[in-house]
């Protein structure tokens, strides 16, 4: 069965419509939108429900000359995600009215919660390259926005601007690899497959051979897994995730550990038919590990309980990047069904922090503990979901635990990986005992000793303890009856991701196996070194304040620091305010660049010059060249202004004598207004001043070089003519009076033929009056800039004449050259 | 100088406006006419002065002291250029009403026309007329505010 084109788009598209219409909702509802926004998200998730059990593609025509469609592609995996994002979503608006009670900019945060709620299930179900890419992005900009929502908060903006930099950085990345892989469909599948996600999944084998074949694999591979650990905040860019919980707490429930972030797990899932192979277990089993136990060991040393569960999410989220790293069939098991597990408990974990910062308003480990008097239905919420994060049976958790240790153990069966086949399962559960042991700390904030310092806790709000009920319910019936969830959507979800799908079983163990014993290892170690929690969390914090290189977020802010300064100094040198410097700079990077082109390109050929001059035209040359002398040795600015103008009349001459009426009488003109306009300005100019000799020697050093590019490029373009007039030239010719209306060619093409052109130009000298009116307005603003008072008309009259020639050509060739 | 200025000024201009005109089927156009008009703005500047449009030909009267830039007929320029702009652009939007590509060009013969026999109206000249505009307007901005200084 095909899913239905018109149901899809919708699904899509209506958080993005309700995100438009949310100014206008704002004032109809206030405080009470997020109550519209589950009923967004249940529209959203009913039409995706209604989808269920299809698989196919369906396609919305957008670029058709660049076969970019606006594709969606629907299958188990798609559907998992999409609905776990409206489904979460919807639970995150319920909650919000409550928790954001009273403050500001409201709209804004519905708008961008919407609208990040539409690009993740875009993401989800897009199946063209370039949809993918934009989807991805949007949610890094959604992400933006909702980070900084305080945005008087400094914490709150450097925490946004990081997450900004970090996954668009990261996005680059993968666009580059995804045009890669559109270069290589393109060739392989045809040119209509080449942004055809879809059609690149039904081909695995022949894709990734075509990589292989043209050395792609590798860098394709890599650009991904840098796009999908940064979104996926994997080792060493997992700093960000912390840091975005300066966002408020529905925002972390729902960008931070449910969705968003898993974009990156979700991607790698998606095209791992594709890429699977041992680079692939190399890079994903080993990074998802390292990730999963230096985020579970930071988790530990958290003192927060935002913090705790941001480094614990990427902690989870590194066991998924595992679990699909590992190339058997268990590693996609663990990868989908931990994307489902952790969903739910991550996010119900989330919403409960919330509650406790909300009411006993603070979130310091230290200052909580025995709540489970005054918020009872919390502490069995919790006990639920803080069970199934450490992984013991029989919460839902476990399963997914499990089957990555299995994973972890069956590597070593299908490659030849030596002492990583013990390092892999060894790492895996060390990094567990870590899990279990923050997880505990996380429950024990509702049992034990209540501090004396802690003060009276409110019953929290029914609309605030709702959606983590409901997610612990949730979490609670695959904790009891996993094979259901498995047979509702997981399997679908692994037909997807598996290269050999069979049909998948979990449940509680029955007799011993490996993985067994690795997870009573894993729950017995964690129980165990539970009582020394205290030493183990003052020692980790103790050695990341000693050494502060180990922490990669000491790195971000070294990097970011650096580049700062750097570019403040740089801008300062490049920037300083001397007309002189930018045109010396600007004059002579084109020079260099002309000439380096030409050079390249071989065009430099010792041409012979036809001298078919006549005499009339030799004479106005003549002249012409007696008035560029004159210039240079003219010895006030009058007569340097007059005898330059000499230079432009004779041009103006000389396309008259070639027969080039248009351009003689633009020549005319323009040295006309340009006379007028130096003869205006010559006053201000000092009479005399002094010039270094250094200056002189550089500015004479530019002069010659920009004389002889314009040289040279006149003799290698006009070389390249071909005898008689070109195609389009008599084109032209032959359209002017029946297509234009018009005999004079020049004309016709300007504002018929090529008006587009001509239009660019128009915004030009529109652009160019603009800026010098801004210029001169603004100029008394800010600080005293010395401009143009020490001299700065000295290089355009000191250049001599190839300067004064360069900017009478300047002139028509702004409105002429179309 | 100020003599000069007043015999050829007039001709400058006229010599302006019929280069825009026959641009189409002789040398000249939008740009061309352009570009004369503000060469004979600038030798009206150069003769009287930068106040003279504004007090000797509207007759109003100048603050002495205040900005260039907020100069009535330098607003004036700029609104010239803005409109010339949005001209150029919409005469490029009309094809599209008819189904053609952007900036289509066509053009209609008038005959029988008294004196002239025959006129010819293209619509290029919508166009022109705005690139005319917008040279014109930017170009005397610049220099206005600039001989100002």
């Amino acid at each position: 069965m095909s899913p239905d084109l018109a149901v899809v788009v919708a699904a899509v598209a209506l958080p993005f419509v309700a995100a438009a219409l949310t100014p206008l909702v704002f004032r109809l509802f206030g405080e009470t939108t997020g109550f519209v926004g589950t009923v967004v998200s249940l529209a959203s998730f009913g039409l995706l429900a209604t989808q269920y059990g299809t698989e196919g593609s369906v396609s919305l025509e957008w670029i058709s000359s660049l076969n970019i469609a606006l594709q969606f592609y629907v299958d188990g995996w798609a559907l998992l995600f999409a609905m776990l994002a409206t489904g979460i979503g919807a639970l995150v608006f319920t909650y919000s009215p409550a928790y954001m009670h009273g403050q500001a900019g409201l709209p804004r945060y519905y708008a961008a919660l919407l609208a990040f709620m539409g690009s993740i299930v875009g993401v989800a179900l897009a199946a063209d390259l370039v949809a993918v890419f934009l989807f991805w992005e949007l949610t890094s900009l959604c992400s933006f926005v909702l980070i900084g929502y305080y945005t008087a908060d400094d914490s709150s903006q450097y925490a946004a601007r990081m997450a900004m930099f970090i996954t668009v950085g990261g996005g680059l990345f993968l666009l580059v690899g995804l045009l890669l892989l559109s270069i290589v469909a393109g060739d392989v599948l045809g040119p209509g497959a080449a942004f055809d996600l879809a059609t690149m999944l039904e081909n695995p084998e022949t894709m990734s051979n075509a990589l292989r074949e043209r050395g792609l694999f590798l860098p394709v591979l890599g650009l991904l897994a840098i796009g999908a650990g940064t979104k996926s905040a994997q080792v060493p860019v997992h700093f960000w995730l912390p840091n975005a919980m300066a966002a408020p707490t529905p925002v972390s429930a729902f960008l931070h550990s449910a969705t968003m972030v898993k974009v990156g797990v979700y991607f790698i899932g998606r095209v791992r038919p594709m890429l699977v192979g041992e680079e692939w277990l190399f890079l994903f089993a080993t990074l998802g590990l390292t990730t999963m136990t230096v985020c579970a060991i930071m988790a530990v040393a958290a003192t927060d309980i935002k913090e705790l569960l941001a480094y614990s999410t990427a902690s989870h989220l590194g066991l998924m990047v595992a679990g699909f790293g590992f190339t058997s069939v268990y590693g996609a098991e663990t990868g989908v069904f931990h994307l489902l597990n952790h969903a739910l408990f991550k996010a119900a974990l989330f919403l409960v922090a919330g509650i406790i910062a909300h009411e006993a308003g603070t979130r310091e480990i230290r200052e909580l503990g025995g709540l489970r008097h005054d918020l009872p239905v919390t502490a069995a919420i919790t006990g639920v979901v803080a069970l199934s994060m450490a992984g013991i049976p029989p919460f839902n958790g476990f399963y997914s635990k499990e089957l990555l240790f299995e994973a972890a153990v069956e590597a070593s069966h299908h490659h030849e990986i030596g002492l990583l086949g013990w390092l892999y399962p060894a790492v895996a559960v060390f990094g567990s005992i870590f899990t279990v042991l923050y997880s505990l700390k996380f429950l024990s904030l509702f049992f034990g000793e209540r501090p004396e310092a802690l003060g009276h806790v409110h019953r929290p709000n029914v609309s605030l303890l709702v959606p983590p009920a409901v997610l612990a319910l949730l979490a609670a019936a695959v904790s009891v009856d996993p094979q259901r969830a498995v047979d509702l959507i997981v399997q679908s979800g692994l037909e997807a991701t598996a290269v050999d799908p069979h049909a998948m079983h979990v449940g509680l163990p029955t007799s011993y196996s490996t993985p067994v014993g690795m997870s009573a290892v894993t729950i017995g170690a964690g129980v165990l070194a539970y009582p020394a929690y205290g030493r183990i969390h003052d020692g980790i914090r103790a050695g990341l304040a000693a050494v502060p290189p180990i922490r990669a977020n000491w790195w971000y802010d070294r990097i970011v620091e650096g580049l700062t300064d750097e570019g403040r100094l740089f801008a300062e040198w490049v920037h300083n305010g001397h007309l002189r410097t930018y045109a010396t700079w600007t004059l002579a990077a084109t020079c260099a660049l002309a000439l380096t082109g030409f050079v390249a390109a071989g065009a430099i050929v010792p041409a012979t010059i036809g001298l078919e001059v006549t005499i009339p035209i030799a004479l106005v040359l003549l002249v012409a060249v007696v008035g560029a002398v004159a210039v240079a040795r003219a010895d006030s600015h009058i007569a340097g202004i007059l005898t330059l103008s000499i230079l432009g009349f004779m041009i103006a001459i000389f396309y008259i004598l070639a027969s080039a009426p248009d351009l003689a009488l633009t020549q005319l003109v323009v040295e006309t207004l340009v006379l007028v306009i130096f003869l205006l300005v010559v006053e201000e100019i000092p009479e005399r001043y002094e010039i270094e000799v250094g200056r002189v020697a550089r500015d004479a050093v530019l002069s010659v070089a920009v004389g002889v590019t314009v040289f040279v490029t006149i003799l290698v373009t006009t070389d390249a003519r071909p005898d008689g007039p070109t195609e389009i030239a008599r084109a032209y010719a032959e359209r002017a009076v029946p297509g234009g209306g018009g005999t004079n060619i020049v004309n016709v093409t300007l504002v018929d033929f090529r008006g587009f052109d001509t239009l660019g130009e128009l915004a030009v000298i529109a652009l160019a009056s603009i800026s010098i009116l801004t210029l001169i307005v603004m100029r008394g603003r800010g600080d005293a800039s010395p401009a143009g008072d020490d001299g700065s008309p000295a290089d355009s009259s000191g250049d001599g004449p190839t300067a004064a020639d360069a900017s009478t050509d300047g002139g028509p060739s702004g409105g002429e050259d179309a | 100088m100020r003599t000069t200025a007043r015999a050829i000024v007039p001709i400058v201009l006229v010599v302006a406006i019929s280069l825009f005109f026959e641009g189409h089927n002789l040398p000249g156009g939008g740009f061309i006419g352009g570009v004369l008009t503000v060469t004979a703005f600038g030798i009206v500047y150069m003769a009287f002065g930068l106040d003279f449009l504004e007090r000797g030909v509207l007759g109003r009267e100048v603050d002495p002291g205040k900005e260039p830039s907020r100069d009535r007929v330098v607003l004036a320029y700029r609104r010239l250029f803005a409109y010339g702009f949005a001209i150029a652009v919409l005469s490029g939007l009309v094809p599209l009403v008819f189904d053609r590509p952007f900036l289509t060009q066509t053009f209609v013969m008038l005959e029988g026309v008294p004196i002239y026999d025959h006129l010819e109206v293209a619509s290029a000249m919508a166009f022109d007329f705005g690139v005319y505009c917008v040279v014109v307007g930017g170009l005397l901005t610049i220099l206005s505010v600039v001989g100002a200084e």
